[in-house]
């Protein structure tokens, strides 16, 4: 049986009710794991998963992950099992401990089938820069178009159907722009939401664990496993866990939508503009009040330096631990700083290198008011922003991406006016900590293109029935790539 | 010309509690190295630091003890740098908001003058490991790395050596009597860095600033002061000129030596730490943190003098020691003679501990059996030669005072005052010529008459009762 489009839900039928177990799941994930043509895995848990998978065998009915496979970024520490950022200072890195979030979910016996490639260290939006190269988007069997990331291995295994989820992290859109790129729900949380623990730090005031499903109910699914106050996370919040389901399908009626015009105004892509209005009609036939809402331009264009400066600064740091001494592969070297300047000469790739002289740059004394502080302040005013957008809607719709998945060769500014909003703009939810998904909306010449919801801060139960309600109105549910030939 | 010394001091002491500063790894020194370490003491990625909430209480004691004012709200900050012994590349201190600012203390200097020294911040950081440098490699030792610190800061308001030996003084004697740190020089527990520039005498211009790093002893502390002092002088005589630099002190030369010359100041980078969200300290966390504190060295001294009576000497010798100084509580609960008490401590048992070369914790004699002896001592039950024979048994066969006594056949002194006034009047009766000869002047006559006393009841009366009662009696005649 093929049970590449199957939901969680879905599986969890067949296996409480005994017509598939977790073994044969976690083998025929393996299995389309080691077919894998689009570059998505770092380490396919092989061992791991089938000692897992073989030990369940009494049903759990009452709990949706029981038996359900699923792949994990390489940013999460995995006890025992190779953890590499995709990055090669870290090649040979085994873990002594697991994240919180992989934790909980073999505590709610799901089966972790591997470990998925990312840009490297989680720095970048394309999946073109791990250390293993470019992952591919499996909805274009020609390998011509990006999956985006920096979670691309995750978007693409659970685009390609081999799990039905898969955990990435989210610092500017690392989850949910590859969603839109891959046809996923990508979901982020409140920051504080879900431990971070175990995740590999890259901004930590933005940075949250991600989730990938195919469809709205299951992220929903897999947030109430992850959920929760973790005391090895001290900025975890202690707010109690909702079960963030229940609100899945019910109606909007009356409820405001509200879409940010300046960014809507910089959407050029025709089919991407028809995509998102027809969404709109969708919700007003829902009963919603759709209302233009305001943030300005001046502060939209000043997303991308303003993220720039704050994760390359607070990047350098936090992968300072990254010198080649206590782990990684270790270079000789005279004197410890030889030995530290050749694990981080040979270990980072330009790019990372690159964004950790940017970093350092802004810090400097000499420069850290004109960059680290302004940039600091501008998050201020970007976050009032946002919260005076709400001040007019329950939600905030907008397009996920400027366009479906680009392909390699577009050459494109990025700084221009088609991108520079449009394509950044969903690190607002990161700036203002607030709950954000990605849903997709639309079929563009057979590829997939997503939109947006963010809802206030804890509003996860609000946030995903406004994406059922919209997951219910393009049809689009439990989206797989075809299979590779 | 004449230089005006102006000295500041960075003291840095490491808090003794359980666990370390952000992770739940133990704090214990003497252990096999790397053996006490989790992941986060090791900045394994992922790891997240939580606050050690002791050390916080901690950190309050001595903020209070330095009169400062304590922000309700904690902040930490990262002071970002490369060097092999600091595992994440960054340290997690305070920069912007120390718990601690404005505070100062007060020193008494050997001529009785007493001098106050402000205090400009304390604030909480982590320790980094130990390294152990050969040849051709160094070994690290990650046990010590995530220790809780407490940086002291002082206003460059120091003119002397001695004026920081004593300042040193009264910082240790704060973080130990407060139970928050061993206060250890020599271990490394309370270490200092000595910030030294002089300037002439009523300028206000300061001049170029020396560092003096690593000083392992108190007494350290004033003799690389002075040297320094007598060194900088000698230059600046000379039309020399100082250098930026950071020196050590090297005792067996009695000399500062230089480590580098300082270029620029290092940029650390400081931005706050994203992995640690503020945390607000309410009023009653803060109040009870002072509360819990135990008696500083101060406090004890005063209650010494004022409630127990003793000299300010021996109430100074009896604080010059935390452990002495509770062993003396714990004694004075069972005695009321606390000035006798304060001299059986003060020489008889620190003389013992010295002679055995041993703590006071590891003191045979339990504070309520030296009390005991104490009691025996203050109702004449037994006289001071007899008391130090049965100390030494109560040591020696780790007997109670009375047992001690009864091994030893030392029979209770009479201090019945009826029986001693009858045994005296039939001295009195049996030799009248003494009694003339005392009124004449004769002191030898009375030593006789408590001799024959003495003869009369085996030795067992008590001397000084017999004494008064005999000068008593004799006036009678």
């Amino acid at each position: 049986m093929n049970y590449r489009n199957l939901s969680i839900n879905e599986l969890h039928e067949l296996l409480v009710k005994k017509e598939v177990t977790p073994l044969e799941l976690a083998k025929e994930a393996i299995r389309l794991a080691k077919e894998d043509k689009n570059n998505a895995f770092e380490y396919i848990m092989e061992k791991e998963a089938l000692e897992i998978a073989s030990k369940l065998t009494v049903p759990e009915a009452n709990n949706p992950l029981w038996g359900i496979p699923f792949v994990i970024k390489d940013n999460f520490s995995t006890k025992d099992v190779p953890t590499t950022a995709s990055s090669n200072i870290l090649s040979g890195y085994v873990p002594l401990y697991d994240a919180t979030v992989m934790t909980k979910l073999l505590e709610a016996h799901a089966v972790p089938i591997g470990k998925t490639t990312l840009d490297e260290l989680a720095m970048g939006g394309t999946g073109t820069t791990g250390h293993l190269g470019t992952t591919f988007n499996p909805h274009d069997k020609s390998h011509t178009r990006y999956v985006g990331g920096s979670s691309c291995g995750s978007a693409a295994a659970t685009a390609a159907g081999i799990v039905p989820f898969a955990l990435g992290s989210d610092t500017g859109d690392s989850t949910r722009k590859p969603a839109s790129f891959a046809g996923l729900v990508g979901f982020k949380p409140t920051w504080s939401r879900i431990s971070r623990f175990g995740l590999f730090p890259f901004t930590p005031s933005l940075d949250t664990v991600g989730i990938f499903s195919r469809n709205v109910k299951d992220s929903a699914y897999v947030l109430n496993v992850l959920a929760g106050r973790d005391e090895k996370d001290s900025t975890s919040s202690t707010k109690p866990v909702e079960d963030y389901t229940s609100l899945v399908g019910k109606s909007i009626k009356g409820l405001r939508i509200g879409v940010v015009k300046e960014i809507l105004d910089t959407l050029k892509d025709k089919n991407a503009i028809d995509a998102f209005n027809k969404s709109l009609e969708g919700f007003k036939e829902k009963g919603a009040i759709v209302n233009y809402v305001h943030i300005p331009t001046e502060i939209l264009s000043s997303l991308l330096p303003t993220y720039f400066v704050l994760s390359c600064a607070e990047a350098t740091s936090n992968n300072a631990c990254l010198d080649g001494i206590k782990y990684g592969p270790y270079y000789d070297g005279k004197t410890y700083e030889e030995v530290m300047m050749n694990a981080r000469t040979k270990g980072f790739s330009e790019l990372i290198k690159r964004r950790f002289v940017f970093g350092s740059y802004a810090l400097m004394s000499e420069n850290k008011n004109e960059l680290f502080i302004r940039a600091q302040k501008n998050r201020r005013r970007i976050v009032e922003a946002v919260n005076k957008a709400f001040e007019e809607c329950d939600v905030i719709y907008t397009p996920a991406a400027p366009s479906v998945a680009p392909k390699f060769t577009d050459s494109s500014d990025r700084l221009s006016d088609e991108y520079l909003i449009a394509d950044n703009h969903l690190v607002l939810g990161n700036f203002a900590g607030l709950p954000s998904i990605t849903v997709p909306i639309a079929l563009i010449n057979e590829l997939p293109y997503g939109a947006n919801l963010m809802t206030k801060a804890f509003e996860e139960k609000e946030l995903f029935m406004f994406a059922s309600v919209l997951e219910d109105i393009s049809g689009l549910k439990n989206l797989v790539a075809k299979e590779d030939k | 010309m004449e230089f005006e010394p102006v000295i500041g001091l960075e003291i840095h002491v490491e808090l003794k509690t359980k666990s370390k500063m952000f992770s739940n790894a133990p704090v214990l020194f003497g252990k096999e190295p790397n053996t006490l370490v989790v992941p986060l003491d090791m900045a394994f990625p992922g790891t997240l630091p939580t606050v050690n909430k002791e050390a916080v209480i901690y950190a309050i004691r001595v903020c209070n003890a330095l009169h400062m004012s304590i922000d309700h709200e904690l902040h930490f900050d990262r002071k970002n740098y490369f060097y092999s012994d600091l595992p994440k590349g960054y340290q997690i201190t305070q920069d912007k908001r120390p718990i601690g600012s404005e505070g100062y203390l007060e020193i008494v200097k050997d001529n009785k003058e007493v001098k106050r020294i402000n205090i400009e911040r304390l604030h909480i950081e982590e320790d980094t490991c130990k390294q152990l440098h050969f040849n051709t490699f160094t070994l690290l030792d990650y046990n010590r790395a995530g220790t809780p610190l407490i940086e002291i800061v002082s206003k460059p308001e120091m003119r002397s050596g001695e004026e920081a030996m004593k300042y040193v003084e009264k910082i240790r004697s704060i973080v130990v009597f407060s139970g928050v740190s061993d206060g250890k020089m020599e271990e490394g527990s309370l270490r200092c860095d000595v910030n030294i520039s002089l300037k002439p005498l009523g300028s206000p211009v300061f001049g170029t600033k020396v560092e003096i790093k690593n000083i392992n002893s108190i007494s350290h502390i004033q003799k690389a002061i002075d040297f320094e002092i007598a060194r900088q002088s000698k230059i600046l005589n000379e039309g020399g000129s100082i250098r930026q630099e950071t020196r050590r002190y090297e005792d067996s030369k009695k000399e500062t030596i230089l480590m580098r010359v300082k270029t620029d100041a290092v940029d650390y980078k400081y931005f706050p730490e994203g992995n640690i969200t503020p945390i607000a300290l309410s009023d009653e966390f803060i109040n009870n943190a002072i509360k819990s504190c135990p008696e500083l060295a101060d406090s004890k001294k005063d209650r010494y003098m004022n409630n127990f009576g003793l000299n300010e000497y021996d109430a100074g010798q009896l604080i010059m020691d935390k452990d002495i100084s509770d062993y003396y509580d714990e004694a004075s609960k069972h005695t009321k003679a606390y000035k006798l008490l304060a001299n059986w401590v003060n020489v008889d048992v620190i003389s013992y501990l010295n002679k055995n070369n041993i703590s006071i914790q590891s003191f045979p004699l339990s504070a309520i059996r030296l009390a005991e002896l104490v009691d025996m001592v203050s109702s004449n039950d037994v006289n001071s030669n007899q008391a130090r024979e049965i100390f030494n048994k109560m040591i020696s066969d780790n007997l109670s005072a009375s047992e001690a006594k009864k091994a030893l056949g030392i029979v209770s002194q009479i201090s019945d005052d009826e029986f001693i006034k009858k045994v005296i009047n039939e001295v009195l009766d049996e030799f009248p010529n003494s009694i003339v000869d005392y009124k004449e002047g004769k002191g030898r006559a009375l030593g006789f008459m408590i001799g024959q006393v003495m003869k009369k009841t085996q030795g067992k009366v008590n001397p000084k009762l017999t004494n008064d009662l005999l000068l008593e009696e004799l006036k009678k005649r």
